[in-house]
């Protein structure tokens, strides 16, 4: 169940500042850092990443054409990924997009496939893979090598993903009308295993302010819950030594450390491995200790991180 | 993929010019309806395909009937591939735009185009860096293509197509809501 905390005069004062529901404030003060920063934030447009497709060009070669057309950009710290300072115009309306040199992405959602350390020549499922940019992100690292299987259960969402896959020249993927709880049925094991989990997306309320208010605790326990069922899916279908990457877009730890602890204590094959980049998850929420282990999960936040709010956890399966 | 089917793909590889580049790669045959949809996979994608029938597998790059022809992804293949063919034209900044946006392609803004192109042939339309944008039909040959103030190919498929069905799509969700 949702961890629902009392209020305080704090929490009134913020929630009435920034239009928020008070009792998700009194959860964000237990587990943002800075949360008068972190709304702060979330009141501007977040920023504009793009990733480079290196199936189609190169980073130079896509940065020095949009500089001519006036765009102002900068590295980040995913070489394939490039902040969008200033933009004359859309990003998804140059004849560059188009032409599928670029993906428009959030930095924290390339942080993922980061995590996820795929290679050429690998087996790989994406577990819900909808609009297909972590799949096409993972297709241009393998180099159109390998297989990944996505799976996607939504008809209409089905079609973004095989039109960016094709925008994209994306050829080492198939896609399969199927929810990714049945991926056992595939009879495959994979080197390599993708849980983009959906989730509450309390992390991009910078995007979508009516989440604000519209967010409830009981959305939480649903997540929660589909969540447990997807990655005990990914666990069976891993290869021995495979990696099984899980992530949100939210902040509760319901949905994230709480998640992945269960998981560990179910399952004694697997090990949290640390990551590079982002705040060490959360080893207790709410007087409940977890694993230890828990600390090598990531969470990025928009204010401290420049992302919207994402959530990232590298699970090895032991031989 | 059958004799047959195998021996209209390699002589349209060559055709196009890719014969060589391409040689080693995997396609499959998707069977929708009546249509065969030539799909480009990586070696490792046929044994899970075969296995499990997906909805879609790698890259659409053609259809086969009598004849292949190719998809914009198989021109856009192919062209990257170094393709080394006669049915092409190349177009200025300004039709780039156009094309796009689903127009044909006036006389005017054709700035390369070889000699021996004729009537009613299939080319793929490039801009002036050389990549493919879209997909049409002449509708004149050689030198005619070059003719001012006249719509001399016309544009079938273009990079910019899926944008606008999905701007018709949301026009159409905003008109059914109100």
């Amino acid at each position: 169940m949702a961890r629902i905390f009392p209020e305080s005069s704090r929490s009134v004062s913020l929630a009435k500042k920034y239009g928020y529901d008070s009792w998700l404030v009194s959860r964000f003060l237990e587990y943002v850092p800075d949360v008068e920063g972190f709304l702060g934030k979330m009141e501007s447009p977040p920023t504009r990443y793009i990733r480079v497709n290196t199936l189609k060009t190169s980073k130079e070669a896509l940065a020095d054409r949009l500089r001519l057309k006036g765009f102002r950009l900068q590295e980040t710290v995913i070489p394939e990924v490039l902040a969008v300072k200033e933009s004359p115009l859309p990003l998804g309306a140059t004849n560059e997009y188009l032409l599928g040199h670029y993906y428009i992405q959030d930095l924290g959602s390339c942080m993922a496939v980061e995590a996820l350390d795929v290679g050429e020549g690998q087996l790989v499922l994406d577990m819900a893979a909808a609009p297909g940019g972590k799949t096409s992100f993972m297709a241009q690292r393998m180099k159109n090598t390998g297989a990944i299987m996505a799976l996607e259960p939504s008809e209409r969402r089905i079609k973004s993903l095989t039109f960016n896959l094709n925008r994209l020249g994306v050829y080492n993927t198939s896609v399969c009308a199927m929810d990714g709880g049945m991926s056992e049925s595939l009879g495959i094991k994979f080197d390599r295993v993708l849980l983009d989990a959906p989730c509450s997306c309390e992390g991009v309320i910078a995007k979508d302010p009516t989440r604000k208010t519209d967010h409830r605790p009981e959305d939480i326990d649903y997540c929660s819950q589909r969540q447990a069922r997807l990655i005990e899916s990914a666990i069976k279908v891993a290869k021995p030594g495979g990696l099984i990457v899980y992530s949100t877009c939210s902040f509760a730890p319901e949905e994230n450390e709480m998640t992945i602890d269960k998981i560990i204590r179910m399952f004694d094959n697997l090990t949290l491995e640390p990551m590079k980049h982002g705040n060490e998850g959360l080893t207790m929420f709410g007087g409940t200790e977890f694993d230890p282990s828990l600390s090598n999960t990531r969470r990025f936040y928009p204010h401290v991180h420049d992302t919207t709010g994402f959530f990232v956890a590298r699970l090895r399966i032991r031989n | 993929m059958t004799r047959e089917e195998r021996t209209i793909v390699n002589r349209s590889l060559d055709k196009w010019g890719v014969f060589d580049a391409l040689k080693d790669s995997v396609f499959l045959i998707r069977q929708e309806g009546v249509s065969k949809k030539l799909c480009l996979v990586s070696p490792e994608m046929e044994s899970i395909v075969l296995q499990n029938k997906p909805c879609l597998s790698g890259l659409v790059i053609g259809e086969i009937t009598k004849q292949f022809t190719p998809t914009l992804q198989g021109m856009d293949l192919f062209f990257r591939a170094g393709a080394k063919s006669q049915h092409y034209i190349k177009i200025n900044e300004n039709a780039e735009n156009l094309v796009l946006y689903g127009r044909d392609v006036m006389g005017d803004s054709i700035i390369e185009a070889p000699e021996a192109l004729t009537e009613n042939s299939f080319v793929a339309i490039l801009n002036m860096r050389g990549e493919v944008i879209g997909v049409g039909r002449t509708r004149f040959a050689g030198r005619l293509l070059f003719q001012k103030g006249r719509i001399t190919v016309t544009t079938i498929s273009d990079a910019g197509l899926y944008l606008r069905d999905e701007d018709e799509e949301k026009r159409s969700k905003l008109t059914r809501r109100s």
